[in-house]
């Protein structure tokens, strides 16, 4: 029998509480819930036989599923699906060896939520509009050559895929700037991945205080508005999920 | 007002969901972790990395249209 780790739990009540908390709670394959404590946090984890049905996409979710219901309790810090430890003793090692760590990230997530955001676009539409802005300023092979050799078809195309690359890099870091703008107010933490594919433009993670929530939302909704020819992909709220730094080798 | 804005489709909330599990949060690893299937798990995560991508350029037509919010 393993044990496989849910959460690490910000616990400023009693471990009597905590466990109150827990008690009833199910995790994945209806096994108990339990916690081990070191003085204001806790591990959240439960009995589990490993077997090769640790790869079932219904075990995942279950799993996130007890993640989000001891959130709506408590500030934690998910821990990845598919981390089993041998004992009790190991796993309460754990949290004193890192508990410095652990405790940093609690308090940088402390009431805070996360939502996503991907904005997504027709890459063909947008690759036809990138191409008219990018055609302004039309490459110029005098510019780069002093005289027309056989390569010079070849590398003037190169440099002009070039040009359209910036000009969608350049597009992108502008959205990124202009939804900045629109979350001044609320003030998140975020992180942006820029040109995902051709098609999503940008992933990005807010973390965002649990009483603006609204505020966000409201705040992602008239942005959208105003950019018609992109789709808007918004999920949460989630647990911190993006917003865990911490890597234990 | 978040059901009009917060996108309510379920295929692409479970993508959400794994995304999240299977490739963020607390990493705990070495010699501590008992290793199960690792593998597999692995190669479920690069397979919904992929189906994620395709599901979300399949959906893109349809999620968060303008119109939804004015209702």
């Amino acid at each position: 029998m393993k044990k496989i780790i849910y959460a690490i739990l910000s616990t400023n009540q009693s471990l009597t509480e905590i466990s109150d908390l827990v008690n009833g709670m199910k995790g994945i394959m209806d096994a108990n819930l339990y916690v081990l404590s070191f003085n204001d946090i806790s591990i959240a984890v439960s009995d589990f036989t490993p077997s090769k049905d640790i790869t079932n996409r219904e075990l995942a979710i279950d799993f996130a599923g007890v993640i989000e219901a001891l959130s709506q309790q408590v500030t934690l810090l998910p821990v990845r699906f598919g981390t089993f430890i041998k004992t009790d003793e190991i796993v309460h090692q754990l949290l004193v060896n890192h508990y410095d760590s652990f405790l940093r990230n609690l308090q940088k997530v402390e009431n805070k939520c996360e939502f996503g955001l991907k904005v997504l676009c027709d890459s063909e539409t947008f690759s036809t509009k990138i191409s008219a802005q990018a055609a302004a300023v039309e490459v110029q092979p005098r510019e780069y050559f002093s005289t027309d050799t056989v390569h010079t078809n070849y590398l003037l195309e190169k440099i002009k895929i070039n040009k359209l690359e910036d000009s969608l890099f350049q597009y992108v870091d502008q959205l990124i700037e202009d939804i900045s703008q629109y979350l001044t107010q609320i003030n998140p933490d975020s992180k942006y991945k820029k040109m995902v594919t051709n098609s999503i433009l940008l992933d990005a993670v807010f973390l965002v205080k649990k009483n603006k929530k609204d505020e966000f939302i409201q705040a992602i909704s008239t942005f959208k508005q105003q950019h018609d020819d992109l789709q808007f992909l918004l999920t949460g709220s989630w647990p911190p999920y993006s917003f865990v730094d911490i890597v234990i080798e | 007002m978040e059901e009009n804005v917060i996108n309510q489709s379920k295929d692409i909330t479970v993508i959400e969901i794994l995304d999240r599990v299977l490739n963020k949060g607390v990493v705990i690893t070495g010699d501590i972790v008992i290793s199960v299937a690792e593998i597999d798990l692995i190669y479920v995560g690069l397979k919904l990395l992929v189906t994620s991508v395709e599901t979300m350029q399949e959906k893109r037509l349809t999620i968060v249209k303008p119109d939804q919010e004015k209702k």
